[in-house]
């Protein structure tokens, strides 16, 4: 039953999906999908065609038409995916800030998915596919910063990076005398790799340009672009810290290096977005908060399981900048309840006590401090505690143990 | 094999370098068996136990195979271990048990064992209860999730107990088209027959 997933085929989905694909970034680690890289070279066909040509949706020779196919198949999956998140007010939301990037007219041929994945990441695909991931909502804080992605995703479309890459990849490893009848698999010389992702950073750069251009033209403020990147590299000295290791915000060896040093990127948007300012204070932080609430909790759910406890509280930390909301406290007493180390319950009972006195109504609240009260051995404290709970969630799916834990109901 | 715990825990990536190495045998209805060294159970049909552990303290049964119906039995695993096979510690390092733990945390340190090996956040814990496990106090809990890039989602229920601090756990997992519902009673009268 152990189906033996050769090096080969492994090596022929990374660059199917590497050629498929071009992915706004990865520095969190551990995307499912390889990253998709994209740059263009000095002898690219001039494939930057002007954005109302109707031309440019279509593929317009053997090896575009190929792409799209794949991405066809590709899409296909995704519209049957559980993972896909449906609510049409999301949905209409993040498409409403795309469409104000890239135009009205233009944004009708992006096909936007919204997927439940905890982690920062968007990508596009060359036939119009675009993919924003769960924890990217999560990570921007404004709609202005959800702006510069999705102008950052869509520059990528227009400009056809999958398309110059796939043809670059094609280039060099025929060069190599690798399997011409899978270009693809042949991929596997470290060498041809980091020049192949070489050339994908300076598109990578070309889509930060391109999306804050757009940006500003949107009549967003374009400082809010590098904004992104400076909190997604403080959020990974957070999660180094708490592990003890290095920070990955530097790291631009090894294969997926495939974008440019988040350093070098925020030095470069901070100096374009004083060049094309857009509108500043247009941060629309306001319509963004709303828009995500109803899934936040679900969000920080997901980013809680994921026993990142740096990157969590620095998430929360940045998410409570303006006010510890009672649902911002609760998901900190569940962090540091869950975390458990020496110190961590006695807070946690604060913060799900600071969340209760703030107003808080949700019936967990009660579930959290109660269980953490009882491995501090407050038992009296905490029965009461879950008593509570499932007075205030009749229906909860772990009634019956915690009605043996609470000694009755 | 994407979408099944216990060949993303470890097993498959063990495979695949050496493909040679996992061996199946038969475990006989009725008989009385050793589960991953030291839970025995008695189960009612033929199962197939894999040579291969996906971690020290862990062993996997199937009856059709792992991507059908997968049982997991975890055996004295202690404070700082980790549920399934660490694969990524640099990167997404799994829980460990905490020496502090009690019988609620085992269905989030299921949970969240889940979620990082499957890298998904569709995982759900839908029921949580007490009951027994081989006479001791333990927890039992349904859950289902789906992964990445595949429409299926599958259906799964467990026992865990913590005696003496460590954990003793018995995971079943399959289709939720038509395999859980044959299955998961086979399974969970293992579960009601295990002793410790």
């Amino acid at each position: 039953m152990i189906r033996a997933s050769t090096r080969e085929s492994r090596l022929r989905n990374f660059a199917l999906a590497a050629a498929a694909l071009a992915t706004l970034a990865e520095p969190m680690a551990l995307a499912a999908q390889p990253t998709a890289p994209v740059a263009p070279p000095a002898s690219t066909q001039g494939a930057t065609t002007t954005s109302d040509d109707p031309a440019l949706y279509k593929p317009t020779d053997k090896d575009e038409r190929g792409l799209w196919m794949q991405m066809d198949e590709v899409e296909r999956e995704l519209k049957n995916s559980p993972e896909v998140i449906r609510d049409p007010a999301l949905n209409a939301y993040v498409r409403s800030v795309l469409c104000k990037v890239a135009t009205e007219a233009r944004c009708a041929n992006i096909r936007l998915y919204i997927t439940r994945t905890p982690h920062f990441n968007a990508t596009m695909a060359p036939n119009g596919v675009m993919q924003v991931w769960s924890g990217l909502l999560l990570r921007t804080t404004n709609e202005a910063q959800l702006a510069a992605i999705l102008g950052h995703e869509y520059t990528h479309f227009q400009e056809r990076h999958t398309l110059r890459l796939f043809r670059d990849i094609k280039k060099k490893t025929d060069a190599a005398s690798f399997l011409n009848v899978i270009p693809f698999a042949g991929i596997i010389s470290l060498g041809l790799l980091s020049s192949i992702f070489g050339f994908s950073r300076e598109m990578e750069r070309a889509a930060d340009r391109g999306g804050l251009d757009l940006m500003a033209a949107g009549g967003y403020d374009t400082q809010e672009a590098a904004r992104v990147w400076e909190r997604l590299r403080e959020e990974m000295d957070a999660t180094a810290a708490e592990r003890k290791t290095k920070s990955r915000k530097d790291k631009n060896g090894g294969m997926f290096a495939t974008h440019p040093p988040s350093a070098e990127r925020v030095t470069s948007l901070n100096e374009w977005a004083k060049a094309s300012p857009g509108i500043p204070g247009a941060s629309g932080a306001d319509r963004y908060r709303a828009a995500i609430a109803p899934w936040w909790p679900q969000f920080v759910d997901d980013q809680l399981k994921l026993n990142d406890f740096g990157a969590s509280e620095y998430l929360l930390s940045s998410l409570a900048s303006t006010e510890w909301t009672p649902p911002l406290l609760y998901a900190r007493g569940e962090l540091y309840r869950r975390r458990a180390a020496p110190g961590d319950l006695e807070k946690a009972v604060q913060f799900y006590g600071e969340a209760i006195a703030g107003s808080g109504e949700m019936p967990e609240i009660w579930r959290g401090r109660g269980l953490a009260l009882s491995k501090l051995g407050q038992s009296e404290a905490a029965k009461a505690d879950l008593k509570e709970y499932l007075k205030r969630a009749p229906k909860a799916p772990d009634r019956a143990l915690i009605a043996m834990l609470a000694g009755g109901e | 094999m994407r979408g099944t715990l216990i060949g993303l825990a470890g097993l498959l990536f063990v495979a695949t370098a050496t493909p040679a190495a996992a061996k199946w045998s038969l475990v006989a209805s009725g008989s009385n068996a050793k589960a991953a060294g030291t839970i025995s159970v008695t189960p009612g049909e033929e199962w197939n136990r894999n040579s291969k552990k996906p971690i020290k303290k862990g062993e996997v049964w199937t009856l059709d195979g792992l991507n059908l119906n997968e049982l997991y039995f975890v055996s004295a695993l202690a404070p700082g271990e980790t549920l399934f096979k660490d694969i990524d510690k640099k990167n997404r390092p799994l829980p460990k048990l905490a020496a502090s733990a009690v019988l609620t945390d085992i269905p989030e340190f299921f949970e969240s064992s889940a979620r990082i090996t499957l890298n998904t956040s569709l995982f759900e814990i839908t029921d949580v209860s007490p009951t027994k496990l081989g006479g001791n106090d333990a927890v039992k809990f349904t859950y289902n999730y789906a992964v990445t890039g595949e429409s299926l989602t599958r259906k799964g229920v467990a026992v865990g107990a913590l005696v003496r601090g460590q954990l003793y756990l018995i995971s079943f997992a399959a289709p939720s088209i038509h395999f859980y519902d044959r299955d998961a009673p086979k399974a969970e009268a293992i579960m009601a027959s295990a002793r410790i």
